[in-house]
């Protein structure tokens, strides 16, 4: 546990080193924490399902995909959107998504679930893919954010790194700080926690168990497609690389080596995920080998991830999600 | 066109449709006697598949016969399963199945790199072996002999399965290992090398549909994933853990696809999914699952 008094020291100091990043970044390296944010969104959204209600899904690109296809349509054929509505619109469409493959998939837990959100999410890739009046499939397409409307800057002639950086950091902090808000501190996180811990028994206690488990799955794939919208606007580019199941995998592997047992263990895997993909990538071409190699070692023998490790480290404790009574 | 005409239509979609269901079943019985005997669901059974073929593709090359290609590479595919078993799965197994079903996920992706490693991310084009890469004119129209060997081949297998499951002493102990491990194990069978070598079964015959499938779909890096969703479909439409489940599904599968591209080339692939959606919706444990 960290006390109070720390807990806003750590929070204020993480509040400034991302708001000071472009500053301390140069261009390349801005980049890729852009990428390093959109991805522990999108790892953040896939906890929700496996650390929390303890479901296994191998196909939650669909919905960061839903959610980039969606703001990149809107803003490539209507012109002068302002960004925040097709950010909002992008979620919109994950959220929707989610509601509706969740509707058949949370009834179902274990291998069932696995399976069939993975069925659903090459479902969704092959539309992605076919349906090329839509998507012009595997070529993607770009080059709509010069016609969206920023706040504040009006349009962006050529995308801009740190106005496109402050667009994304500025939503996702205060939602994934209202998330975390929402999983540790309020009833509806007691009682997501409850079904995985107990499920037989919050039935009984009379929680409307399915109703639990399809808003978390609806909100994972809200956030999830708020990672595309962001993802699309930041890229100024998609493509069926949002939706197929590398993006799919790639989620998995980041959350479980950050770490599942804490809310923000993913943060962690997916910074992880990007610089030390960068990192080996450039010595050895075969640097997925590596990464498959170190989850299997994680699966095998440190069930924690990396915040796992970390915890070990006295007076450095992350909240457990398996807390008994996150408060 | 003349009812003649219709009707040989039919059955060349149908016989089509038998060739995609014996690839189906030849992958989806090891999926599901696993998962039926220790509810393991195995993500890296599509990568043995993919193994078989590679491995076939490089055999034919070194040693220029098909056969034994058809011969080593399920071998193999069946050795690298029973060491996957051994020594990872069997370590995974302590701490539940979602560690089990994530390892196999590990794997399936360290494979698919190594694959992409080793043989490059272009598609090979493999031959089919002499004399059935002709064509046999049936009723008028010609048909390629060597998807009439993979329907002669599967069904062999089938029926080796069938008698080796439901006539032997071994068939019937791992078919009361399906229905409850643990008594099994109480009675005093050794179930845990049993399940060895049942994996190993498995994997190998993952493997044989990867050599059969090389000169059909040629041989490619995303052809575990292409089959591992329509495998998947399989064992959830026929039940997971049921072999007759799987059976009945691969062939009402093997059909939808066939006659879904005849039909419907745009839309063949919604077919499956429209049909695992509407059986888990009437039967969410499958056709033939006796458990959720």
């Amino acid at each position: 546990m960290i006390s109070g008094g720390r807990r806003a020291a750590s929070i204020g100091l993480v509040l400034a080193g991302l708001g000071c990043a472009p500053l301390l970044l140069t261009t390349p390296r801005l980049y890729s924490f852009t990428e390093v944010v959109i991805l522990a969104l999108f790892a953040v959204s896939y906890n929700l399902l496996f650390g929390y209600l303890g479901l296994l899904s191998f196909g939650h690109s669909a919905y960061f995909g839903l959610g980039a296809y969606a703001t990149a349509l809107v803003l490539f054929h209507w012109h002068g959107l302002p960004v925040l509505l097709a950010v909002v619109l992008g979620t919109a469409a994950g959220a929707l998504g989610g509601i509706v493959i969740g509707n058949f998939c949370v009834r179902l837990s274990g291998p069932y679930f696995a399976m069939l959100t993975l069925a659903f999410g090459q479902l969704l890739f092959a539309i992605a893919w076919k349906w090329r009046a839509l998507t012009r499939g595997d070529d993607g397409f770009g080059e709509f954010v010069k016609h969206a409307t920023f706040p504040l800057l009006g349009t962006l002639e050529s995308p801009d790194q740190r106005a496109l950086y402050y667009l994304v950091v500025s939503v996702i902090v205060p939602v994934v700080g209202g998330t975390w808000l929402l999983m540790t501190r309020t009833p509806f996180g007691n009682f997501v926690v409850s079904v995985r811990q107990n499920e037989e028994r919050a039935v009984f206690l009379g929680y409307d168990v399915l109703a639990i488990k399809l808003v978390t799955y609806t909100l994972a794939a809200g956030l999830a497609g708020l990672a595309g919208s962001l993802s699309a606007i930041f890229h100024d580019f998609v493509s069926p690389s949002a939706i197929d199941l590398t993006l799919s995998t790639d989620v998995v592997l980041m959350t479980f080596i950050g770490g599942t047992v804490s809310f923000f263990g993913p943060v962690l895997g997916a910074a992880f995920f990007v610089y030390f993909s960068d990192f080996i990538s450039a010595l050895t071409d075969r640097w997925q080998i590596i990464m498959g190699v170190i989850f299997v070692l994680i699966v095998l023998f440190a069930p924690g991830g990396l915040v796992g490790f970390l915890e070990r480290i006295p007076k450095f404790r992350l909240r457990s999600v398996r807390s008994e009574a996150p408060r | 066109m003349d009812p003649f005409g219709v009707l040989v239509f039919l059955l060349l979609g149908m016989l089509n449709g038998v060739v995609y269901a014996m690839l189906l079943f030849l992958l989806s019985s090891g999926l599901t006697v696993v998962f039926g005997m220790l509810g393991v669901l195995n993500i890296a059974h599509a990568s043995f598949y993919m193994l078989g073929a590679y491995f076939a593709y490089s055999l034919v090359q070194w040693t220029g016969s098909f056969w034994a290609a058809l011969l080593l590479a399920p071998v193999a595919v069946g050795g690298l399963g029973v060491l996957v078993e051994r020594f990872l799965l069997r370590k995974a197994h302590q701490f539940g199945h979602s560690h089990e079903l994530l390892l196999t996920f590990g794997l399936a992706y360290i494979i698919l790199e190594i694959v992409k490693w080793i043989w490059g991310t272009g598609s090979h084009p493999m031959n089919a072996p002499v004399r059935l890469d002709e064509s046999l004119p049936i009723l008028g129209q010609v048909y390629p002999t060597y998807r009439l060997f993979i329907c002669a081949l599967g069904l062999c297998v089938l029926v080796a399965l069938g008698l080796l499951l439901f006539r032997t002493r071994l068939g019937m102990i791992v078919r009361a290992a399906v229905s409850d491990f643990s008594m099994v194990d109480a009675l005093g069978f050794n179930v845990r090398a049993l399940f060895v070598g049942v994996f190993g079964v498995g994997a190998g015959l993952a493997g044989l549909a990867g050599v059969i499938a090389a000169p059909l779909l040629s041989v490619y890096p995303g052809m575990g994933s292409d089959m591992l969703v329509d495998t998947f479909i399989v064992v959830v439409v026929g039940g997971l853990g049921s072999l007759k489940g799987a059976l009945i599904a691969s062939f009402i599968l093997g059909e939808l696809q066939s006659f879904g591209v005849l039909i419907i080339p745009r839309l063949a692939m919604i077919f499956s999914f429209l049909l695992m959606t509407l059986v888990l919706i009437w039967r969410p444990m499958g056709l033939f699952g006796e458990r959720v």
